[in-house]
């Protein structure tokens, strides 16, 4: 695979991750959110293996694969699973008002660019605009962790900044070691599953998953 | 009496306004200058007419010609001291020409203050009224504080002029280019706030929405279209004459400031516009808007002139920011002539109370159609003809640009695109509420037609916004002394590059052919369509046409069922609630069950947040340290006389120090 | 000779309006699994209004009358701005208009709807008028938004020089910012054709109407003329999609064998396009009108995120 080649795609791949990402701040709905999710991390393995396929290393193909099928897959799969068995209402409702937070993502896209000029990285070879990118991905992950109420959607949140964790790993390093990326995977699926039994148990005593009840247990 | 001054009127507008012509289309020339007599000693006084004041001269003629043709009409019904308006109405034009004549700071400043305490006396002719009265005040208080800010800008200039001419305009500018940027810059951002509080900036736009409403119909269209200008002009001649360094663009906060109030301005007019329901004030807010718009142009035209982005594109800059000068005097007069008719013949300003004057006052309904479509930017008219030139010039100058302030450019233009929309909103409402429909009331009911001259003054507007709007190679012609003056490139070298119907923005990237529109071959395709249409439309039927009641799910139709202004903006009023911060009040009144209702009151409000975040703490903190002072005096005579010997020590103390 | 193409492109947009809108809503009918109205159907709605008598309110003034005619006008200019088949490189044609003008133009026709709207007097109109400048004051910026982001790239606005730029050599090079350029153009073409989650185009019910509150009181031919109007300004809005993002195949001269491709790619384009609209209208509901603010935001922030991708 040619490097202008690459670098278009992963160009190209990184505008849908970005798109991906709104959609999961625009969604009203639980399942809106975790289908974008999914298609997020599908977006992100794609990326993984055309990176992989022009510079040879074969981890990449391992790691888009285990993305695939991890954040893809299974991870979806038991958020919705959760959603199903906890009977929650489907509205995801935020802190602040959507178009607040739509105009503070983009904010944080053109913060990233900027950062990106000023600290005078350049135009990667292959990988193009993947680091601002990547870092916008992040940060506008953790937005979404801070403005959303029910405790699945910050779920979806951290999934998300974790894969702009991963695009971003992929821009400056052309990808991490695998035992770091297993490692990082695993952690968000233990994270998940502690987070599915929580909103279980806290389901069954109190009627709940509004994290802003957590308030009320300050001393 | 009554009828000479304004025949006066007339003719010195018809006069200058042939004068300025002449000047605009002689082409390259130096600048006629007329010494005035010596009133001080200490400076000399003339007059000098360049490129930029005859442009200006020209929009101020061609708003008092119609202004004048209008106002012996309007006066004869039931105005206060018509003798007083006439007179104040001339000095208002004279002093606003001399304005934009002056060649000296002392001249300036005399006609400006002229015109201030002229228009005031517009304003507040009618004292009956409590609220003129206070109108007038805020006025008079926000326009000296204007003029204080100008006069010290023109003082800093002063006192870095070595001879004794100080105050001549040239003197200035050779003193101007050899300033440091920090004193060249302050002496910008004063002459901005001055210019701008005149102009009617946000936030320093408090008082135009209270005073404009205020003056009498022709007076108001005076002060909008006109005076607003005069205030623009001071911006352009102290940006891009007076202050010029020496070499070297100008700085950019300039440019980012002027296109950031811009903006700021031209949406929160606009949104402020939508809310209201009493025409003139409505008509005041847009005039705020349309500021803002042009204040883009001149912003951008900063950013990009001398060699910081292209010279051709800031000459498209500025051309948008003096066509739109124009135009907006064209269809504000316009519209302020029709508002006023309206308010003559029925009495009523608020439009929620009128309705349905569209076939009583057929001549000024159609005309302030006109200028609505004109200024909501819809083509053929003049207004879209300036706003296209100022996207392109945001389009073609932020590609130049680049980075960060390609993006902000962008940005400016999406905000452009909501004013505009926002505008056929307002107008949409203004136009459909006050003509449209049943009518509302009995003094609606018994309107008729104004009498002709009135009709006669708008008919000249008229003329202008559709002349302007469908032959704008030849608009653009009378730019081209002012845009060669202050940007080196006559405008018609740059738009009109392909011919006097096409407007074309170039100077882009390389080896691009501009964007060329023509809005006369629009205006030609849509008529020819709508004749087609027409056609089809008239066909030979079968059944024919009949009349029946609107349907109102059955119910007899009456005036209650229409949409009020008030409904027509309640989505917006609810989208933008962040700016409007609306409160409403409901009142029932319930009979024996809580079902069976008897009355039923609502009452809304909208806030201009300028008013209350700005203005009212500042009041609070001029009021308490007021109190705090008040505290500190004695009483006693002895304490007042040694306070005024301290400030002579003091002030001979540092008159001393500063002496080399 | 291009004054002839125009021409042609212009009468083309006007007569195969009608066939789009009956195969949306064909295909939506499939969707919903019913047999559906057939594709011809809406020139038999345009042939049968024609016929009729109008029956016209008695309060409109004489202004009521020409709404429907100055409204097909508008929106037929708009339809001579947009590059259908042809796409001349160089300065050969007649200038007349840019992508601002179009959209400028749109801006008219809904103006003078909603005055007609007012003109009748009733809540009906004054709802739908109300409505509809709302929505479509909400779409002007983002709009705005993208149409410069693909502008700055072609350092021009001009649709027929941007199609001829773009089309041959770099049809296949998109890049990031066209793409999300691309996807915020999607969200407001639903908003601009009025079709759901935004409006809902099938429905006279106060509750739904947006753009059908506006057509109330007009009947006859007058209807008729608004009726075509709107299936014309919905096929120039696809085509303008299709000539900002997809200018492939536009020919570039009067050659038949190059006309022949431009027709069959124009309704590829087209069909493609029509697709996705019928489907989006098949899946969701339509939103709370306070909501569509939000939904448009979304195309706002998509397409600032294109322009920021395009300059930085």
């Amino acid at each position: 695979m040619s490097v202008e080649l690459a670098t278009r795609l992963i160009d190209i791949l990184g505008a849908l991750l970005l798109f991906t990402m709104l959609l999961i701040l625009a969604a009203g709905q639980m399942y809106r959110a975790i289908y974008a999710v999914a298609t997020q991390a599908v977006f992100l393995g794609v990326a993984g293996a055309v990176l992989g396929a022009a510079t040879g290393n074969v981890d990449l193909w391992t790691i888009a694969a285990i993305t695939i099928v991890v954040k893809a897959g299974l991870l979806p799969w038991l958020l919705i699973r959760v959603v199903r068995r906890v009977g929650i209402s489907r509205e995801i409702e935020p802190v602040i008002p959507t178009t607040i937070t739509l105009a503070m993502a983009a904010a944080i896209v053109v913060l990233a660019f900027w950062l990106n000029a000023s600290l005078g990285a350049v135009r990667q070879a292959i990988t193009g605009n993947a680091l601002p990118v990547g870092v916008a991905l992040t940060l506008i992950g953790v937005l979404v962790m801070a403005t959303r109420r029910k405790a699945l959607v910050q779920m979806v949140g951290l999934f998300a900044s974790e894969n702009g964790i991963f695009f971003t790993a992929m821009a400056v390093s052309q990808g991490m070691p695998l035992i770091i990326e297993i490692g990082v995977i695993l952690d968000v699926v233990l994270g998940a599953l502690v987070m599915g039994i929580l909103v279980l148990r806290v389901r069954s005593s109190v009627d709940d998953t509004d994290i802003a009840d957590l308030e009320n247990l300050k001393g | 009496m009554v009828w000479t001054g304004h025949l006066l009127v007339l003719a010195f507008s018809l006069v200058g306004g042939a004068g300025a012509l002449g000047v605009l289309l002689k082409g390259a020339a130096p600048p006629l200058r007329v010494a005035l007599p010596h009133l001080f000693p200490f400076a000399t006084m003339s007059l000098a007419v360049d490129g930029l004041s005859a442009f200006f001269l020209l929009v101020i003629a061609l708003v008092a010609a119609a202004a004048a043709l209008y106002g012996p009409a309007y006066l004869d019904a039931h105005a206060k001291s018509p003798v007083v308006q006439t007179v104040s109405l001339g000095l208002f034009v004279a002093c606003m020409a001399i304005v934009c004549c002056a060649a000296d700071a002392m001249t300036f400043l005399l006609a400006w203050e002229g015109m201030t305490l002229a228009s005031y006396v517009l304003v507040v002719i009618d004292m009956q009224s409590e609220e003129n009265v206070r109108a007038g005040l805020l006025y008079l208080i926000m326009a000296h504080a204007g003029t204080a800010a100008i006069l010290v800008a023109f003082l800093v200039l002063a006192s870095h002029v070595s001879h004794a001419e100080a105050f001549d305009f040239t003197a200035l500018r050779a003193a101007a280019r050899d300033l440091d940027p920090t004193t060249r810059t302050t002496v910008f951002m004063l002459a901005l706030a001055g210019f701008g509080a005149k102009a009617g900036v946000v936030p320093l736009h408090v008082w135009l929405p209270k005073a404009h409403p205020a003056a009498p119909s022709h007076a108001s269209a005076l002060m909008s279209g006109v005076m607003l200008k005069v205030a623009i002009y001071g911006i352009l001649r102290f940006g891009f004459d007076l202050l010029l360094p020496a070499e070297g663009p100008l700085p950019a906060s300039w440019g980012w400031t002027v296109l950031v109030i811009g903006t700021v301005s031209a949406v929160i007019g606009v949104l402020l516009a939508l809310q209201q329901h009493e025409l003139k004030r409505l008509l005041a807010f847009s005039s705020v808007e349309n500021v803002g718009i042009i204040l883009i142009g001149a912003g951008l035209a900063m950013l990009l002139c001398r060699g910081r982005g292209s010279q051709e594109l800031a000459t498209l800059a500025l051309a948008a920011a003096l066509l739109h000068a124009l135009n907006h005097a064209a269809f504000k007069g316009l519209l302020f002539l029709g508002a006023g008719s309206v308010i003559h013949r029925t009495g009523i300003r608020n439009i929620d109370d009128l309705g349905g004057l569209a076939r009583r006052m057929p001549w000024t309904a159609w005309l302030f159609l006109l200028g609505s479509v004109a200024i909501a930017a819809l083509p053929p008219l003049n207004g879209f003809a300036s706003e296209w030139m100022t996207f392109q010039a945001l389009l073609l100058g932020g590609a130049r640009l680049g980075g960060a302030s390609g993006l902000l450019a962008g940005l400016a233009a999406s905000m452009l695109a909501l004013t505009g929309g926002l505008a056929a909103a307002c107008f949409a409402k203004a136009f459909g509420v006050t003509f449209l429909g049943r009518t509302r009331s009995l003094q609606a009911e018994r309107a008729t037609e104004s009498p002709a001259p009135m009709i006669a003054g708008m008919v000249l507007l008229g003329a202008a916004c559709v002349g302007l709007g469908l032959a704008p190679g030849w608009a653009l012609r009378l730019l081209d002394a002012p845009t060669a003056e202050l940007s080196g490139i006559a405008a018609s070298a740059v738009v009109t590059s392909q011919g006097p119907l096409v407007l074309s923005a170039g100077g882009g990237a390389e080896g691009l052919h501009a964007t060329s529109i023509s809005l006369t071959a629009v205006a030609a395709v849509f008529a020819l369509l709508a004749a087609v249409a027409w056609v089809i439309r008239g066909w030979p039927r079968r059944a024919p046409s009949r009349l029946a009641p609107t349907w109102t799910c059955g119910m007899t139709p009456t005036s209650r069922f229409d949409y009020t202004g008030t409904a027509f903006a309640k989505p917006l009023r609810l989208i933008f609630a962040a700016v409007y911060r609306p409160s409403r009040e409901i009142v029932k009144d319930v009979g024996s069950s809580p079902y069976v209702l008897r009355m039923l009151g609502y009452s809304g409000e909208v806030v201009d947040l300028a008013e209350t975040v700005v203005y009212a703490r500042f009041k609070r903190w001029v009021t308490v340290s007021a109190h705090a002072i008040r505290a500190h005096s004695t009483g006693r005579i002895h304490g007042y006389i040694g306070f005024v010997l301290a400030t002579l020590v003091l002030a001979l103390l540092l008159f001393a120090g500063a002496r080399p | 000779m291009r004054i002839a193409q125009i021409a042609l492109q212009t009468l083309l947009v006007l007569l195969l309006g009608p066939l789009v809108t009956g195969f949306i809503q064909k295909l939506k009918a499939r969707l919903q699994c019913r047999a559906g109205a057939s594709l011809w159907q809406p020139y038999r709605d345009l042939a049968k209004l024609l016929r009729k008598g109008t029956v016209q309110s008695d309060t409109a003034s004489p202004f009521f009358r020409a709404v429907p005619v100055l409204v097909l006008a508008a929106i037929a200019t708009a339809a001579t701005l947009v590059p259908v088949l042809w796409a001349p490189a160089g300065s050969a044609h007649p200038r007349l208009g840019d992508a601002i003008l179009l959209l400028a133009l749109f801006a008219l026709a809904r103006f003078l709807l909603a005055i007609g709207a007012l003109d009748a007097g009733g809540a009906f109109g004054g709802m739908g008028a109300s409505r509809e400048m709302t929505v479509g004051l909400l779409v002007e910026p983002a709009l705005m938004m993208a149409v410069f982001s693909v502008g700055v790239a072609g350092g021009t606005t001009d649709l027929v020089d941007l199609a001829a730029r773009r089309g041959a050599v770099e049809a296949l090079a998109w890049q990031a910012p066209d793409l999300l350029a691309f996807f915020a153009v999607l969200i407001l073409t639903i908003a601009e054709t009025g079709r759901i989650p935004v409006d809902n185009p099938d429905t006279h019910l106060e509750l739904t109407m947006l753009h059908e509150g506006m057509l109330l009181e007009h009947s006859g031919p007058g209807l008729a003329c608004i009726a075509l109007a709107t299936h014309t300004k919905q096929l120039v809005i696809l085509a303008l999609v299709a000539a900002l993002f997809f200018p492939l195949g536009l020919s570039p001269d009067a050659a038949p064998g190059h006309v022949a491709l431009a027709l069959a790619a124009f309704g590829a384009k087209v069909l493609a396009l029509a697709v996705f609209l019928a489907v989006v209208e098949s899946s969701y509901a339509k939103l709370r009108f306070f909501r569509v603010p939000q939904f448009l935001g979304l195309g706002l922030v998509c397409a600032f995120l294109a322009l920021a991708l395009r300059v930085l």
